[in-house]
């Protein structure tokens, strides 16, 4: 059997096996990874994988499976044991048929851009990214580079028969002048012309250079500006917690929240993956149904979560195709400009701080939004619209609601963010935020 | 599985790999979802594969592949030393691996009630029953629970480590977890959730002896007191106990993660950061005589668990802190050949597809000699944080902030009203120069430490008794 004919053949088996619905993704990937650090390569990493994720229900009996053996004896094997666990399985509270096709895809999101694989081009951009951070006064570079190319291959009991490829590439790039000078920046791209490891390493070499001499700063409230990175950790938040998932589970600051404002109204927010030739560009979800631009949140009003047919159900409402099976994810996050420039965002501060990078996210409470983070690389005290000092040590401590809610103005300056902080590709401007709560140690 | 691993081993050492490494890797998986006591979904998973790691002209390739056929197992070994040597150019210091007692045998933690004894009714009645609890409870203390989710975990993870200079290990580790988050709510008093993990090496004994309906039954009334009851913290100098889940995370964070000797080589810089410690911090003193922590994978039953890591060295229990002072790092091979010293047996991989990089495994504050009694009796004025939610440190490990979920203020030494979000926000030394006693009585809580690009999340406990800090600053929320 050909790799491509194994989906149909596991829907069609589980259907015999009595499953009411069925649906089967093979994904065949291949992908490599540079890591480097101290300005020098550390390891070189290739992933060569195919595996195929199986869900099967018995109306409102649901089972799951991943199977990395594609021998027919284990798939067969498989999909039997996994019916049989269907059937004993206890019920859920709905039963949403898997949406019914044969469905109409986007030409143009079905084939991916061709992006290289070749060591020796890929090891090419990891030095220049190096060389560029250098040049710009970075005295140590550090980083991973993570290009990818992938198929997947999905049938469902709901007449979907489709194939789709994906393929990108990034770098994220953090520079270090000294321990406590640093910088960091990515490129994030879905085609090899949108590409730019010579920008990354600029960028943050050009922060860390800044970023010398700092000094502790003082907690307080103060009106901020965040950098791209930043504010894409703040949005994809929106973004994946928007997942109607997590908000039956009360994972999220969006409960009860449609149709209210949630955020200034300079503030939308779109998960769009059907900009072809971006990073998180798909043509279908795991459930075969055509992806669709989602307007999460218009002008500050929350207007959808995100859902998969069985949370569609639950919430009474159409699914806005962003299936995962189990869980609602966003695929592709952008943020709508605003009309200034990043230098103009900065004059507008009288007293303030501007923030280029955070990490460790983490809530006291998802369900109010309140949570710390911490800023990272440079950040800097800004004074009558200009940066007059590198400052350190400080923590946002704040409320995802006020902090959408203070939204002040957006760039029209945007940048694509995905790193080790920022899961899910996010289209970012700078955001200039009032009153954001920044505290610090005191011992 | 031997015949694949050593065919890779052979095979990358007649390629020019000066060191090979074959781990071949299953993952037998059971998971169930429960959300709001509906069963959301079952999943079983077979994550199976082959991990290879090369090192070639000292430059470390790493492949992995989910097939064990000899012609794509081949390929994949061709990918990875292609790919290393591809890199030499942008290499300046050549990669070696240093010493370590290498292990040659089989370990197997064999359960006493097997996973497949127990069959998906019973598992998902369990939750249920456990969710059942939780509304009772908050019932009862007139809240609501208005949002439960909990996923229970059980896997058997089965691997052979395979290297060309002699280790060949074979292990067969099962382990559940359970991850649970609560939420609940007054109309007046608005929400408060508490997340919690479990997790064990072991049967489903494991499980059994956890009492999920009792666990939830507590966690659920102390959370609706916390909602009700909870008053705003006193904020300035004060004496503060903190219990054994926050002394854990402590541990882990401040201790366990500065003394990762990839991140003091700057391997990890870009992604999860680097560490205050620098090679020459071996004698550093870093807190108070009373602070004693080590990093323990020979624990049994533990969450993170083994005897051998994922190079085949031998595990031992690591001293990080002793009385105060840095005293050892965690080591692979690679680090240990940097520091010459012999590895301490820290390399750890989540999955065959995932490079075994420094991790920890279960980090804990050793026991003092305290009694609980004796650690509050003397404290006039201050506050006892059992648990907490909100955390982070910054990626030197150096500037913290815990903000407390259960917390109490203490009173000429008695615990008195409950307070509300108590935040400590404070350095590494500053924390752990304050220390001046810690009782008697260990106490562990299971997590996932993230690390490495792709990111693995790995079973780890942390640890600790209740420590006394004195003199510390402690604030509110104020969000």
């Amino acid at each position: 059997m050909r790799l491509d004919d194994i989906p149909l053949y596991i829907v069609d088996l589980a259907k015999r096996l009595g499953a009411t619905d069925a649906a089967a993704k093979l994904t065949e990937s291949r992908r490599v990874m540079i890591r480097f650090s101290n300005n020098e390569v550390t390891v070189s990493k290739v992933f060569l994988e195919s595996s195929i994720d199986v869900f099967v229900m018995i109306e409102k009996h649901r089972a799951a499976t991943t199977i990395s053996a594609l021998s027919a004896r284990n798939i067969k094997k498989s999909v039997e044991n996994l019916v049989k666990i269907a059937k004993s399985t206890p019920p859920a509270d709905i039963y949403a048929p898997l949406p019914q096709g044969p469905f109409t895809y986007n030409s143009e999101l079905i084939k991916a851009p061709k992006i290289s694989l070749n060591p020796d081009r890929l090891t090419l951009y990891v030095e220049s990214a190096v060389k560029h951070a250098l040049e710009k006064g970075a005295k140590r570079v550090a980083g991973t580079l993570d290009a990818h190319r992938s198929r997947i291959t999905l049938a469902t009991s709901g007449d979907v028969y489709a194939s789709q490829e994906k393929s990108g590439i990034e770098i994220s790039v953090r520079a270090f002048v000294s321990e406590l000078a640093t910088g960091h920046a990515v490129s994030v791209a879905g085609k090899i012309e949108d590409f730019s490891p010579e920008e990354a390493g600029r960028i943050a070499g050009e922060i860390a250079k800044a970023a010398s001499d700092s000094k502790p700063g003082e907690p307080g409230r103060y009106m901020a500006l965040l950098g791209p990175m930043v504010f894409a950790d703040i949005v994809s938040q929106v973004g994946s917690l928007s997942s109607a998932f997590l908000v039956d589970a009360g994972q999220s600051f969006l409960v009860d929240k449609i149709g209210s404002e949630v955020a200034s109204e300079k503030f939308t927010l779109i998960d769009d993956p059907t900009l072809a030739g971006s990073f998180g560009a798909r043509a279908f979800d795991d459930e075969g149904v055509p992806t669709r631009r989602n307007i999460i949140v218009e002008k500050g009003v929350l207007k959808t979560y995100l859902h998969n047919s069985i949370t569609a159900k639950k919430f009474s409402v159409e699914t806005t195709g962003n299936a995962g099976i189990i869980v609602p994810y966003p695929w592709n996050l952008i943020v709508e400009p605003g009309n200034k420039s990043p230098e103009d965002l900065l004059l507008e501060i009288d007293d303030g701080i501007y923030v280029t990078n955070d990490w460790y996210l983490r809530y006291q409470n998802y369900r109010t939004g309140d949570f710390s983070t911490i800023p990272r690389d440079g950040m800097f005290r800004v004074k009558n619209g200009e940066i007059v000092e590198s400052i350190r040590e400080l923590r946002i401590s704040d409320n995802m609601l006020r902090i959408l809610r203070n939204i002040v103005d957006l760039s029209r300056l945007r940048l694509w963010v995905r790193w080790w902080e920022v899961e899910v590709p996010t289209l970012a401007p700078y955001a200039l935020i009032s009153e954001l709560n920044f505290t610090k140690s005191t011992v | 599985m031997e015949d694949i691993a050593k065919f890779v081993v052979d095979k990358a050492q007649e390629r020019g790999a000066k060191y090979a490494e074959a781990r071949l890797q299953i993952d037998l998986r059971e998971s169930i979802i429960v959300k709001n006591g509906v069963l959301e979904a079952s999943v079983f998973e077979e994550n199976r594969g082959l991990g290879i790691r090369v090192l070639v002209d000292g430059a470390l390739g790493f492949a992995s592949i989910n097939s064990f056929r000899k012609n794509n197992v081949e390929n994949a070994l061709k990918h990875a030393i292609k790919l290393a040597k591809s890199t030499l150019r942008v290499m300046r210091q050549k990669i070696s691996m240093g010493e370590g007692e290498l292990g040659y045998g089989k370990v197997e933690v064999k359960p006493r009630v097997s996973f497949g004894s127990v069959d998906l009714e019973s598992r998902v009645n369990l939750l249920k029953e456990a969710d059942e609890q939780a509304l009772h409870v908050a019932s009862i203390v007139s809240v609501k629970a208005p949002s439960r989710m909990m996923t229970l975990d059980t896997w058997i993870t089965e691997k052979i480590v395979l290297t060309s200079d002699g280790a060949n290990i074979y292990s067969v580790t099962p382990r559940a977890a359970l991850f649970a988050l609560i939420t609940v709510f007054h109309p007046q008093k608005g929400t408060a959730q508490r997340y919690f993990n479990l997790g064990e090496t072991g049967g489903w004994e494991v499980v059994e002896k956890w009492d999920l309906p009792k666990i939830f039954h507590n966690e659920t009334y102390s959370l609706s007191r916390i909602l009700i009851e909870a008053v705003k913290p006193p904020e300035g100098e004060m004496d503060v106990v903190l219990g054994p889940e926050v002394v854990g995370i402590v541990s882990h964070e401040s201790c366990g993660h500065p003394s990762e000797a990839d991140r003091i080589l700057g391997r990890e810089a870009a992604q999860a950061g680097e560490t205050f410690l620098k090679p020459d911090s071996i004698g550093l003193r870093v807190g108070s005589p009373h602070v004693n922590v080590v990093d323990d994978p020979t624990l049994k039953g533990s969450f993170g668990f083994y005897l051998y890591d994922d190079e085949g060295v031998k595990a031992r229990r690591r001293t990080l802190i002793k009385e105060g002072i840095v005293n050892e790092f965690l080591h692979n091979r690679e680090t240990a050949s940097v520091f010459g010293v012999e590895s301490n047996g820290s390399s750890r991989s989540v999955a065959y597809n995932r490079e075994p990089i420094i991790r920890m495994a279960n980090t804990f504050f050793l026991p003092g000699d305290y009694t609980e009694e004796e650690i509050f009796e003397d404290i006039k004025d201050g506050l006892y944080i059992k648990s907490f939610m909100e955390w982070n440190i910054d990626d030197r490990r150096f500037n913290q902030r815990y903000v407390g979920l259960e917390a109490y203020r203490i009173e000429n030494g008695e615990l008195k009203n409950m307070v509300k979000n108590p935040v400590l926000e404070i350095t590494t030394t500053g924390l752990w120069s304050s220390v001046d006693a810690a009782s008697k009585k260990l106490e562990f809580q299971a997590a996932y430490c993230g690390k490495g690009d792709p990111i693995q999340g790995i079973p780890v406990w942390t640890g600790g008794p209740h420590i006394r800090l004195r003199k510390v600053r402690v604030g509110g929320a104020h969000i």
